[in-house]
């Protein structure tokens, strides 16, 4: 069969039969003999002296093999690396503190790491962690984001005097100036809560030390396996080649897998090395709410000025950022936040100031639109009460204010998050907004159906917004392909896979170039054995940066195998073609060689060769894009709301979205489902509860809600393709799309159904009994 | 968390002061076979156990220091309880005053409670203090009545 091509095939995933019959490789599965396993004490003060502790009896009670605090780790104890620095933007300050492996003075959050205890099972080392004797010294804890900036709090880090960790103002135009001609000023406070990424998989890490090899082997449930290698070489003293990392089968990822490095990351290896044994840690639910990165406090004052027909003029915003008690992630997530805010927008004024502050809760970093959703919800919410008080509807105003399908690229004249100018590469917004709007009937529903259901004393409502998500970024990732003697193609590549596709997405992109199967070809993603250069799975670049450097190496084999191949069949390169798993000549489909043949032509016994070959039918390849390119999209909701129980339900969910040219549609359309039942947890369910004194409240999927498979709509999904000018597939990534402009969309439209109430919504996440409050309070009632 | 309230003994204000302040008393009016000693004038320690939702029995080294006495009209006691299943500490007043031939009763604290008590027992974290303390101030009671009935003074 000659294949077609593969590019935008709904080509069935390869990797499921794997993950469905249970052979899929999970951190969990990796038992080793003699393997050790670890408990972690924790704090259970948020803010603390570490004044005493005490592991002497801990370290006699039975199966306990070790059990380590920071003063019996030397010199290996220090705090993290800085993973990402502050962008250059002038005035910027920024103050780094990062995470420690275990508390050496002072406890600065719940759940930090006291004590690792190390014994012949789980089971054993959670008993000996009663047995550890801890004194502390309370200390108040820094809990509001207000109130952490206030003279006279808590410091959570007292080298700095204060807990402003970073503030950035970034500016275009002259808003102060055009202020004064607006038809209409728009303030608000906007708040924005905490989240956990809830993961299906909690995090592991597994370490096997190897001394006749002088090989370290390390499992772990990151998104980073190669920098992990490195920097644990470093750390260790030990060379690169003699540390493997492989992240295996992830159950999820979003984010906070790619913080480096956990404590658990640094401590399991050496314990590892230190007692010759391998040593295995799972992180378990409850440790999972206070020991994984999380995301989302913000706080937003906001304005949006407008002249008298819906035209922006500007946006003033200032705003507060919860980054926990460290920063080791920069500020990634609120300069997301502020790039993000100004979405597919022409917005001529922009004035954006925030400070990050740090707060005696557990460590801040990107969660699945990585501070992008706040952005969006400022902005779409501003633009919805613009629209009120001019009269103008919530669908025009937004038509009135697209950047134009002709004005790529487009710089929006800040710095994005790659320390590159935010100039968006391509677009079509009006388009995806038509689409949406046709497809969820807007019209219709507004006009006819709205005002029936209204009359029959129902509360429907609809929401329509936009969004735009800035995607793979670089620096670079790599791949090689090689051409096997059986004709396999095997695709190695550095970036960790957590459910993606990648194994599917990949093979497509290099069976299009090799005209095989697309089932010849196999991927490995993760294994430094198979592949070290290259950086992560993060910022929705694994199809972009990952997927063009297999396309790149694909192209380089592809080469190789026409030259070797015309020389074989002595015809001339151009007139060689690849389909089936074979090479030949065109219009003479019997002269030809199969790929294998060729590879082990290519790699002759005896013999020689011309001077200058390399062996083989392989090739590396590496791409690193000039900036992050922009995808967007336009999301639109139906729901309707039981105003006395506060019940919210989703009738339909349409996404209009443009990643660029689309490799394989079921895993865009998987992706956005996705992250749309992310978006929904974040909007209406899932909320991290602390009281004032850091301790969170909910640290159990008891209390803390995560949305049901009855929660979450099908998602009615359309594609536009504006292809991407800045990777030779013009395709643009998709991981975070679902999740960003949900909670912008969900609140338009229960506060369309609640219309009349006098409900406004400016925070996210809601609750049925937060908007049970809102509902109780714009009645005049109390709450 | 805070806990508010008053309670009537159908005794004299000195009987009820000394009930209060009786570390035998207080083990067997507090959950989970208490054992609580007087170490020093002002000071008692112990170890409680107690369940809330998901835990079932929770141990807690318990020390409380007495200040600001006013014999037998007010004191506050600081409270500091830690276990492996998280802590409890803050600060608790209690205030007598003569109601006819009882004693009024009015306590007030305020507590911080952490670590997976508060994490996983939130929710139950009310109802269950009320129970509690019902139940404490109920064997209170009792044995007040027991010591006017001519038991222990």
């Amino acid at each position: 069969m000659k294949h077609a091509s593969y590019m935008g095939q709904r080509v069935l995933r390869l990797e499921d039969a794997k993950l469905l019959t249970g052979r899929a490789l999970f951190i969990d599965d990796v038992e080793l003999p003699g393997m050790l396993e670890v408990a972690f004490l924790r704090s259970d003060d948020a803010h603390g002296i570490l004044r005493r502790i005490d592991v002497t009896a801990a370290r006699s009670r039975p199966g306990v093999v070790a059990v380590y605090t920071a003063a019996d780790l030397g010199d290996y104890w220090r705090p993290g690396p800085l993973l990402v620095p502050p962008p250059p933007v002038p005035g910027l300050i920024f103050n780094a503190a990062t995470q420690v492996p275990l508390v050496r003075d002072k406890i600065r959050h719940c759940g930090e790491a006291l004590a690792m205890v190390v014994a012949e099972s789980r089971y054993l080392a959670e008993d000996a962690l009663e047995h550890v004797v801890v004194e502390v010294d309370p200390l108040p804890a820094v809990a509001g984001l207000e109130a952490a900036l206030l003279p006279g709090a808590p410091l959570v880090h007292d080298q700095f005097g204060s807990n402003l960790a970073a503030q950035v103002r970034q500016q275009k135009g002259d808003y102060a100036a055009v202020r004064g001609s607006a038809a209409r000023v728009i303030a608000r406070r906007f708040h924005y809560d905490r989240g956990a990424s809830a993961a299906i998989e909690n995090r592991g890490v597994v370490a096997a030390w190897d001394g006749r090899a002088g090989e370290l082997t390390v499992w772990d449930t990151t998104q980073a396996p190669i920098p992990i290698r490195n920097g644990l070489a470093a750390m260790l003293g030990l060379g690169e080649s003699q540390v493997r990392v492989i992240a295996p089968f992830i159950g999820g990822g979003f984010g906070p897998k790619i913080m480096m490095f956990y404590p658990e990351e640094v401590l399991v290896p050496w314990a590892a090395r230190q007692l010759g044994r391998p040593v295995k840690w799972i992180e378990d639910r409850r440790e999972n709410f206070y020991a994984t990165t999380q995301e989302r406090s913000q706080i937003h004052d906001a304005e949006l000025a407008v002249a008298a027909d819906g035209r922006i003029l500007g946006v003033k915003d200032v705003f507060l950022h919860d980054t926990g008690a460290y920063d080791p992630y920069g500020l990634t997530v609120p300069i997301n936040s502020q790039c993000t805010l100004l979405g597919p927008y022409l917005v001529p004024h922009y004035d954006s100031e925030f400070k990050a502050v740090f707060t005696n809760r557990p460590i801040v970093t990107p969660v699945r639109g990585a501070g992008r959703q706040h952005g969006v919800f400022v902005m779409e919410r501003l633009l919805d009460l613009a629209a009120r008080e001019l009269g103008i509807d919530r669908v025009e105003i937004r038509r009135r204010n697209y950047i134009p399908a002709d004005a790529f690229p487009y710089d929006h004249e800040i710095l994005f998050q790659d320390f590159r100018p935010l100039v968006y590469d391509s677009g079509n917004y009006p388009a995806a907004l038509e689409k949406a709007v046709e497809l969820i009937g807007y019209a219709d529903f507004v006009e006819q159906e709205q005002p029936r259901l209204r009359a029959e004393g129902r509360h429907v409502g609809i929401g329509v917004v936009s969004y735009i998500e800035g995607t793979g970024i670089g620096p670079y990732e790599g791949a090689r392909v090689t051409v096997e003697p059986s004709g396999l193609v095997r695709v190695a590549t550095g970036v960790g896979t957590q459910g993606q596709g990648h194994f599917t997405t990949f093979a497509q992109l290099v069976a299009e170039q090799l005209g095989v199967d697309v089932s010849q070809v196999q991927v490995s993603t993760g294994d430094t054995r198979d592949f070290n250069w290259g950086t992560g799975t993060f910022a929705s670049r694994g199809a972009v940066v990952a997927g063009s450097a297999c396309h790149a190496a694909a192209l380089k084999v592809r080469a190789k195998i026409l030259a070797l191949a015309a020389g074989l069949l002595g015809c001339a390169k151009a007139e060689v073609e690849l389909f089936d798993g074979r090479a030949s000549v065109r219009g003479a489909p019997d002269r030809g060689l199969t790929l294998g043949e060729l590879a082990r032509k290519a790699n002759p016994l005896r013999g020689a060769v011309t001077p200058g070959t390399e062996p083989g039918l392989e090739a590396t390849a590496y791409f690193g894009p000039d900036r992050g390119n922009a995808a967007s999209g336009v999301h639109a909701i139906r729901v309707e709301v039981d105003p006395e129980t506060a019940e919210v339900k989703i009738s339909r969910y349409v996404v209009v979205h443009d990643c660029g040219r689309v490799i394989n549609p079921m895993v865009v359309e998987a992706q956005v489902q996705g992250g749309v039942a992310h978006g929904i947890g974040n909007a209406f369910y899932e909320q991290l509860s602390f009281d004032d004194n850091g301790q969170l409240m909910n640290a159990s999927f008891m209390d803390y809600l995560l949305p049901t498979a009855l929660d979450v709509p099908t998602v009615e999904l359309a594609h536009i393709e504006t292809p991407s000018p800045l990777n030779p597939l013009g395709v643009k990534g998709v991981g975070e799309a679902g999740a960003i402009p949900t909670g912008a969309a969900f609140a338009q439209a229960v506060e369309d159904a609640l219309h009349g109430t006098g409900v406004e919504i400016t925070e996210i996440p809601l609750s049925p009994s937060r908007l049970h409050a809102l509902i109780a309070q714009a009645r005049g009632g109390t709450s | 968390m805070i806990v508010e309230g008053v309670h009537l003994f159908p005794g004299p204000r000195e009987v009820v002061w000394n009930l209060l302040l009786d570390p035998d008393v207080l083990a067997k009016t507090m959950p989970g076979s208490a054992k609580i000693t007087r170490n020093g004038p002002d000071r008692y320690e112990g170890t409680m156990a107690m369940g809330i939702g998901p835990i079932s029995a929770a141990t807690f080294d318990v020390s409380i220091v007495i200040t600001d006495q006013l014999v037998p009209e007010r004191y506050t006691m600081q409270i500091d309880g830690r276990g492996g299943f998280g802590f409890t500490r803050g600060l608790a007043t209690i205030s007598l005053a003569d109601e006819g031939v009882s004693t009024r009763m009015h306590y007030q604290a305020d507590l911080q409670v952490g670590g997976k008590i508060a994490a996983v027992g939130q929710r139950l974290l009310d109802s269950v203090s009320k129970l509690l303390l019902r139940q404490g101030l109920e064997a209170m009671t009792r044995e007040l009545e027991r010591r006017l009935a001519g038991g222990a003074a």
